[in-house]
């Protein structure tokens, strides 16, 4: 498997002996040098801290297997299964969806966002794996934290309209114990992105 | 048969009058911009009063132009929002008043789809939209049914964050072109690199750059650097939207689509990633009526059923609220 992300190459290898994903973050023609190696260097740094920090909290991610910074290459566990955008097109959505709020619920509860929350960047195989941290920070803010509900709930709906699945993402989501915030604070940015019309 | 169409724009600062025919071809793209006084941004009420002025005059010499009298015109389409309320309403009551004393049907149509729309005449198919102007910053593709916006700005337009800095440094409107002019050097001054997903923020890094520049930064260079930074953001925007949908093409639209480097920009991109770019020319970037008839045409070609509501203008008519039928 190989694919071509918005920003890294991303490929399956053998690499001692076993199935891996290399993530190799390949230069950006567009971008100006300096803010190119910037932005490389500091997204690879916080992808594989970030990630570190999930594991060593027991959640679903990828473990790590080695950082390569000079190649601007993270080599990491493969995670067998369907992305979540694959999976929500058959008829184990719902349950799909409960387990992604909770997957992400868990994450915010350690004070990080992902940042790019889309349904391309959840595996599916018997439970749900958050991948690709590239854009993750750490952060305790729940406008954040809003923010990853925005962008998933918004790859939700241009991805899978026939599906209403806003309702059954954000009620899996409110049982963590510190959602009400989050959550008033999406109904304000989704006012502040000019999303009121489309959500009543 | 040929038919002929005529098109409305004046959701903000343009006054546009365009006409094209059932084939495509552009008869006439007459547009007039309202300048607000120096140091000032739009008062859409002065933009209204322009466009009451200007848009007679603009049919008159869009037909003189395209040889033909208003009874060639088999449909009178306006741009019904999203746009400035006062402006939008002087462009429907054109509108109303060109087709009822000429009894031609009317259409209202949605303004960014038009951006869209006219980007398929270049030859796309199914592209996703890059498009960036004064009061608009969104990333748009088709998808089961209507056009989504994949990604968009959470504060301002882009457009309207390079108006607001370049008034700041003391130039006028639009600022955008005039920062173009004066970027220079390939000094990079960093500034916030703003990037949620496929959103944007272009607040923060207009303010940093307005204190940059307060504190001594030149301002030819602090040009290039918001140039490159507000760019290359839009770019990676574009590109993750591209690999999120699987699609192959990439439109420019907007009035911020005519600036040089972000067309090589966007080029550059698309090229690394063996997608096709397609960059109308200018005077289809900006707001122009020759867009607003296109899409009309589209849409009645379809046999789109006009109903009541199509002929009440909608400030906040979003993209994704309109069911594309004509696809």
């Amino acid at each position: 498997m190989k694919f071509r992300g918005a920003e890294a190459i991303v490929e399956t290898i053998e690499w001692n002996d076993q199935k891996v994903v290399s993530k190799t973050r390949n230069k950006r023609g567009y971008r100006h040098p300096v803010l190119e190696k910037k932005l490389v260097k500091e997204r690879l740094r916080s992808e594989s801290r970030i990630i570190e920090r999930l594991i060593s909290y027991g959640v679903n991610v990828p473990a790590i297997y080695s950082v390569d910074i000079s190649n601007n290459c993270i080599i990491m566990e493969f995670i067998e299964g369907i992305t979540l955008e694959k999976a929500l097109r058959g008829n184990d959505f719902e349950k799909c969806l409960s387990k992604t709020a909770q997957l992400l619920s868990l994450i915010h509860s350690f004070n990080i966002v992902h940042g790019d929350p889309t349904t391309s960047n959840f595996m599916v195989n018997e439970d749900v794996y958050a991948i690709d941290f590239g854009l993750s920070t750490v952060s305790d803010d729940d406008e954040d934290r809003a923010s990853d509900l925005r962008v998933f709930l918004e790859s939700l709906d241009s991805h899978h309209s026939e599906i209403s699945g806003r309702n059954i993402f954000l009620s899996h989501y409110s049982k963590w114990s510190s959602s009400a915030p989050v959550l008033e604070s999406l109904k304000v940015l989704e006012l502040r992105g000019r999303y009121n019309l489309m959500r009543g | 048969m040929s038919t002929k169409i005529l098109g409305i724009e004046s959701t903000a600062h343009t006054a546009g009058v365009g006409i094209i025919t059932s084939e495509g071809n552009i008869l006439s793209n007459q547009r007039s911009v309202y300048i607000p006084e120096e140091g000032e941004g739009i008062h859409p009420r002065e933009a209204a009063n322009h466009h009451s002025e200007e848009l007679p005059k603009l049919v008159k010499k869009a037909l003189e132009e395209a040889n033909l009298s208003p009874i060639d015109i088999s449909l009178v389409s306006y741009a019904r929002g999203p746009g400035l309320g006062p402006c939008l309403r002087t462009g429907a009551t054109a509108a109303r008043a060109f087709a009822y004393s000429n009894e031609i049907p009317l259409l209202g149509v949605n303004h960014c789809v038009a951006h869209l729309e006219i980007g398929l005449l270049e030859g796309a198919n199914d592209p996703v939209l890059l498009y960036l102007s004064g009061a608009n910053t969104q990333v748009i593709a088709y998808a089961a049914g209507r056009y989504r916006v994949f990604g968009e700005t959470i504060d301002i337009g882009i457009g309207n964050g390079l108006d607001k800095f370049a008034r700041e440094a003391g130039m006028g409107f639009p600022g955008g072109p005039k920062l173009e002019k004066i970027a220079e050097g390939d000094e990079l001054i960093d500034l916030p690199y703003s990037v949620k997903g496929m959103d944007l923020a272009f607040s923060g890094l207009m303010t940093a750059a307005k204190q940059k520049l307060d504190s001594g930064y030149s301002l030819g260079k602090l040009a290039y650097s918001v140039q490159e930074t507000a760019f290359a953001m839009s770019c990676e925007v574009s590109e993750r939207a591209l690999a999120h949908t699987g699609k192959t093409e990439l439109v420019l639209g907007g009035g911020v689509a005519c600036n040089s480097r972000l067309r090589e920009m966007a080029m550059t991109m698309a090229n690394e990633r063996g997608v096709k770019c397609f960059v109308p020319e200018r005077a289809l970037c900006v707001d122009n009526g020759v867009m607003i008839a296109w899409l009309g045409h589209q849409m009645m070609n379809a046999d789109y059923q006009i109903t009541e509501e199509d002929n009440i203008v909608n400030q906040r008519y979003r993209t994704d609220m309109v069911e594309v039928t004509w696809r």
